[in-house]
């Protein structure tokens, strides 16, 4: 016993030593839980994109935890989710398996210097506008263009930062949404990020390999400018094709927003997205309006929510069960951020 | 039990007492942290070498605008936490303007045109800015942001506190290089 205590004494005091010898940030810890009730104008599910997906119900979104370290020029992120919106609503075949919980980030990464460095893991994808997290997205409903890419990504990448205003990213990546690789490491994927003025960031994006749908290229434009202390807008566009007339999707989506008051921001989002055909199976296009409200008060965000879809191909319901081209739905969700 | 009392009545005033610091305001209304501190042994050319040396030394936050041979002008940032039981995180940035000035004897200081950019977390789990354009200090919150904004002005009077405690110190502390010390040597060869 008093054996291994000096061990552990002799570990803990040659691990403090270390620890002084490069500058050590204090531990992170954050997070958020979301909640939400919906009313579909059809009275039932009718809109599938992801999430806030339940009719007429008081539902759960996801208890999300994040822990972040960063010692010297190492530092790691863990962020793990419970719940229907980062558990099986995300990553279904994970569910399958029945999983109670979903990561959502788990890398390390290492600052080679203040330029260039290095990040191997499962991380948050770099395509798109809108993310998992109710946190980091201003509408509570998500785009097709969200719901069709990839929410995830394993790999190793690799980031230069010419600037503040130019950096390179290049990477290796497993397939979409999964923690280990199906087919091995099979996609390749890069981003061009600049900003011409202040407020003003793109992101050039483009990932090939494999996918759900098989393997193909995804390129993509993800960009916002803060116009002035009020005005905001956003705008993603996308193009995937799948290789041998697998299909794929195009899309567009425009996200104007606007502080209305000190708490009160509002938000439109304006989308339009196509499938394309698979084989003799044509694809259909979808629009879509969404008017929300964001109201702070603390750590505390309501979201109230309007939406409009429209598809000329029928492909939603009413509540006597016949197809339509229109769906709409009501929702208000409540997002809490620690 | 009565030291007990004691005690706890000493912690809740300096609590207190604690939240109860924040900025006066200057002539024009806006929030600033002033100092005059008096320095009679040092000479002002060592001030402002000093000065200059403590804003090289934090280049990553504090950048020189302006310099003449008794005053310094630059611009600063500062991360203000947000505590979660004994962990925390970034929940924004403060931006402010830096000034010094040197006389024989004597110098100030002071911090002004305070800003705060608040912080969002990103896809990957990083607090980053959400915006560009800062909001003055100064601003008036509604009701549903006043008590995140209170929370907000007591951590970045206590940021420019330590920062301005910092300076001073730097300032009074004489930093010629030290010889190297001769490491020790133990011959094994006599004994």
């Amino acid at each position: 016993m008093k054996k291994l205590l000096s061990a552990i004494f002799t570990i803990a005091s040659s691990a403090c030593v270390f620890a002084q010898e490069a500058p050590t940030s204090p531990l992170e810890f954050s997070g958020s839980v979301d909640t939400y009730f919906k009313y579909d104008f059809a009275k039932q599910p009718n809109i599938t994109t992801s999430f806030a997906s339940d009719h007429n119900s008081v539902s759960l979104g996801m208890i999300d935890l994040v822990l972040k370290k960063k010692t010297g020029k190492a530092s790691f992120v863990g962020e793990i989710s419970f719940g229907p919106r980062g558990q099986t609503q995300s990553i279904p075949d994970e569910a399958a398996n029945g999983s109670s919980f979903h990561i959502q980030n788990l890398y390390v990464n290492y600052d080679f210097t203040d330029q260039f460095s290095m990040t191997a893991g499962y991380m948050g994808t770099f395509i798109g506008y809108e993310v998992i997290s109710p946190v980091g997205n201003f509408n509570y409903s998500t785009s097709y263009l969200f719901t069709s890419g990839p929410f995830q990504n394993a790999g190793i990448k690799a980031t230069y930062k010419f600037s503040d205003k130019v950096s390179l990213m290049a990477g290796l990546f497993n397939d979409w949404n999964v923690y280990s690789a199906s087919r091995g490491v099979s996609s390749i994927g890069g981003q061009l990020m600049v900003s011409p003025v202040e407020g003003w960031t793109a992101y050039l994006n483009v990932l090939s390999g494999l996918s759900g749908y098989g393997y193909g290229t995804i390129e993509d434009l993800t960009t916002s400018y803060q116009i002035t202390d009020k005005f905001k807008l956003g705008l993603n566009a996308a193009n995937y094709d799948v290789d041998n007339d697998g299909g794929g999707y195009a899309g567009v989506a425009l996200y104007p927003q606007y502080a209305v008051a000190d708490a009160i921001t509002l938000g439109l989002r304006g989308e339009y997205f196509k499938t394309k055909d698979v084989g003799t199976t044509a694809g259909t296009a979808f629009t879509s309006v969404t008017l929300t409200a964001n109201i702070k008060s603390g750590g505390l965000t309501f979201i109230p929510e309007v939406r409009l879809d429209h598809n000329k191909d029928l492909p939603f319901v009413k509540s006597n069960g016949m197809s339509v081209p229109n769906a709409g739905q009501f929702s208000l969700a409540a997002v809490y951020a620690f | 039990m009565k030291h007990f009392l004691f005690l706890l009545l000493v912690l809740l005033s300096a609590k207190l007492w604690a939240q109860q610091k924040s900025f006066p305001l200057d002539d024009n209304g806006k929030y600033i942290y002033y100092k005059v501190v008096d320095s009679q042994v040092i000479s002002k050319d060592s001030l402002m070498l000093r000065a200059k040396a403590f804003i090289s030394k934090h280049a990553k936050f504090i950048v020189t605008e302006n310099v003449s041979d008794s005053s310094i002008a630059a611009k600063g940032r500062t991360v203000i936490d947000k505590t979660v039981l004994v962990a925390s995180h970034p929940s924004g940035e403060l931006k402010y303007n830096f000034n010094f000035e040197t006389r024989p004897g004597k110098y100030r200081f002071w911090f002004n045109n305070f800003e705060f950019i608040p912080y969002q977390r990103d896809r990957y789990g990083n607090y980053v800015a959400t915006t560009n354009i800062g909001t003055p200090l100064e601003r008036s919150p509604s009701k549903l942001a006043a008590a995140e904004w209170k929370a907000i002005l007591a951590s970045a009077y206590l940021k420019t506190e330590k920062i301005a405690a910092d300076f001073q110190k730097y300032l009074a502390t004489d930093r010629k290089p030290k010889a190297k010390k001769k490491e020790e040597q133990i011959s094994t060869k006599k004994w």
